[in-house]
């Protein structure tokens, strides 16, 4: 393993927590898009509720340009992938000019989306370079230490999501064991009452979100 | 060699430029005080240098790079050129280049200019000049490296067929001329950080010698020593350091106090021989465009050499005889500002408004010495590939020039060229582009 610095530990945490927020945001938006195709709904204020970011949007049209468009818009899908871009783009002698490819790859296709005249068709490109990613994180990061810290980055982030987004029980529980497996062969240090308490949590008959939420933002607290 | 019969190579051009903006190929600018990314537009047409040209240059690149590193030691330390009268000791003393806090350091293996880039062109009379020499932290050896890479991917029988340098080992040559000064410990490449206009190649390079890319933050200096700190509160011992930062923002003790991206007393440990700093702190004054004009002096002073490389027809208005020469001939001159890089603080004299030239004379009279006036040299251009033809536009070749056990020029180069036909300047900054340069083994 070789010497780390604080600041690259955070950055392949945060590298792996934008990039899984950029990548499900994605997918979300397209189910929303989807589904505000024949409803022309105001649906997307739930939307926003579900993701608690704030309905800043004026109509479900300035709502579809620019919650996945906007530049100025801290929530947007393009602030959160810009920030896992500038994560990356600090960590190429880390993960490699390959892996940082993807992440730079997907910035140029959200761009490129931006300007389409159907932005929904070309998101499927930015999701595939984010599995690409993905699957270049496992390929070409020879450091398992690196590796595993992106990777718990993206297994909290999404127990964080579906937590937000009350999803089913199954996909709760599998998370909550992909995170529970995973976080011990990062090597940080990491609150163990976290991890005991998501697992108590999952088994309650009733899942309390809120609580989950809560409890995977701490587990690297000191 | 017959590159017509590879124009795959650079039919393929737009191809390259796409690879190179998914890999982040990137420079830095700063506008109206935003930072911009920008991509370096590439050419597939390369520059290339015959075996024995490039013996040639390599030859006297040698003996400059040599002679610059004997000049630093002595500047620093016994000052024989000055008591010889060789240069005069105000342009020295004068420059902002000069720094006081490095008199009397010799620095680990008497290595002052580990890596050093000096510009050229090449004149239509055949004759190769020097118009800079770069000895602080020269930029661009990242660019053809990667491009090359491409350029095989791209055209694999073009590198079949013709026998080229490989330029990919720059990594490993630079490895070893780090480590070469290496005074115990880790290596490491320091940034300013992301918004440095040279970023990706900081990262680059840190990535393909496998060593450590770190800011100020990672570093601290205990115990007289310098030490990388770990995550987990370790600390690991460093023994070279490879920084892109300037001298003055390197140790806020030392220098600028208020610069935030430099090590605390990172210069007191590299005076007393703990760490090696690459390139040395103090290089700029051999930077100066001001003793520029000196090197053919100093070539023949230390060496006892005729210089094998020519410098561009200098004039240092300094002088008494070369001012009245400079505003006799202004129109055919070009006017450098010493203090300035980078294509900035050039004046071509027949492009100034009579008002402009009344100014700048009377800048002249009352500065001589922060001007140096040269000859405009008609240097060649190179092709370029556009879809409507291959039009020329001016280059210069920036070699790269490694001091370690031995003086190594390294068999490639950066080749900028000017995007726009009628200009000379051919600086990233400036919106110009690049080639890759090759050197032909046989």
């Amino acid at each position: 393993m070789g010497v780390k610095s604080v600041e690259m530990i955070d950055r392949l945490f945060w590298l792996g927590r934008y990039t899984e927020r950029a990548y499900t945001t994605i997918r979300l938006y397209g189910q929303k898009f989807d589904s505000m195709i024949e409803e022309g709904s105001e649906g997307y204020d739930a939307f926003c509720h579900s993701l608690d970011i704030p309905n800043i949007y004026a109509s479900a049209e300035d709502f579809r340009k620019r919650y996945p468009f906007g530049k100025d818009d801290p929530n947007s899908i393009y602030s959160n992938l810009l920030r896992a871009y500038d994560n990356a783009i600090e960590l190429r002698e880390e993960i490699g000019s390959e892996t940082l490819a993807y992440i730079q790859l997907a910035v140029y296709e959200l761009n490129k989306a931006a300007v389409s005249a159907s932005p929904l068709i070309e998101f499927q490109s930015i999701l595939d370079d984010i599995l690409a990613f993905w699957g270049n994180v496992d390929d070409s990061i020879e450091d398992e230490h690196a590796r595993n810290i992106i990777k718990i980055g993206k297994r909290v982030e999404r127990v964080d999501l579906y937590g937000r987004l009350h999803m089913d029980r199954t996909s709760m529980v599998r998370e909550v064991h992909r995170l529970t497996g995973r976080i011990a062969r990062t090597g940080l240090h990491y609150r163990e009452e976290t991890i005991r308490r998501l697992n108590e949590l999952i088994s309650e008959e009733n899942l309390n979100y809120p609580a989950i939420v809560e409890e995977v933002d701490r587990i690297l607290e000191a | 060699m017959n590159l017509e019969e590879h124009v795959d190579l650079y039919e393929r051009t737009d191809v390259v430029n796409s690879l190179l903006a998914r890999y982040g190929v990137k420079f830095g600018i700063y506008k109206n005080n935003t930072f911009h990314e920008q991509l370096f537009p590439f050419d597939a047409i390369p520059r290339v240098i015959t075996k024995e040209e490039f013996a040639f240059l390599e030859k006297g690149l040698k003996q400059r790079v040599d002679t610059l590193n004997l000049f630093l030691k002595d500047i620093y330390n016994e000052k024989k050129i000055l008591k010889d009268k060789i240069i005069p000791e105000e342009f020295i003393y004068a420059s902002s280049g000069y720094l006081p806090q490095c008199e009397g350091i010799i620095p680990p293996e008497g290595v002052y200019s580990h890596i050093s880039g000096i510009d050229l062109v090449l004149g239509r009379d055949g004759v190769w000049y020097i118009l800079e020499d770069n000895l602080r932290v020269p930029s661009g050896a990242s660019y053809p490296m990667i491009a090359r890479e491409l350029c095989r991917r791209s055209s694999p029988k073009t590198f079949h067929d013709i026998s080229i340098a490989d330029n990919r080992t720059y990594a490993d040559l630079l490895k070893k001329t780090l480590e070469h000064v290496n005074t115990g410990g880790l290596t490491v490449v320091m940034t300013p950080g992301r918004y440095n206009a040279a970023y990706f190649e900081h990262s680059y390079l840190a990535e393909r010698m496998h060593v450590p890319l770190v800011t100020c933050n990672d570093l601290t200096v205990e115990d007289d020593h310098l030490y990388f700190k770990d995550y987990s509160g370790k600390r690991e011992l460093v023994g070279a350091v490879y920084r892109r930062i300037s001298d003055e923002y390197m140790d806020p003790m030392n220098f600028n106090p208020e610069s935030v991206i430099g090590v605390p007393h990172i210069f007191d440990i590299y005076r007393k021989g703990n760490v090696a700093l690459i390139n040395a702190p103090g290089n700029r004054i051999a930077d100066d465009k001001g003793i520029y004009y000196f090197v053919p002096r100093m070539i023949r002073y230390y060496l006892g050499e005729e210089p094998i490389l020519s410098n561009a027809p200098t004039y240092l208005p300094y002088y008494e005889e070369d001012m009245k020469y400079v505003l006799e001939h202004l129109d055919s001159l070009v006017l450098k500002d010493v203090a300035e890089a980078g294509g900035y603080g050039v004046v071509f004299g027949n492009s100034m408004s009579v008002g402009q030239k009344e100014d700048f004379i009377a800048l002249l009279k009352k500065e001589p010495r922060r001007f140096i006036a040269q000859e405009v040299i008609d240097f060649c251009g190179l092709p370029i590939f556009t879809k409507e033809g291959q039009p020329e536009r001016k280059a210069d070749l920036r070699a790269f020039v490694l001091s370690g056990e031995k003086t190594v020029v390294w068999k490639s180069g950066l080749t900028r060229f000017s995007r726009n036909p009628d200009s000379f300047i051919v600086n990233s900054s400036q919106g110009g582009g690049f080639k890759d340069t090759w050197v032909l083994n046989q």
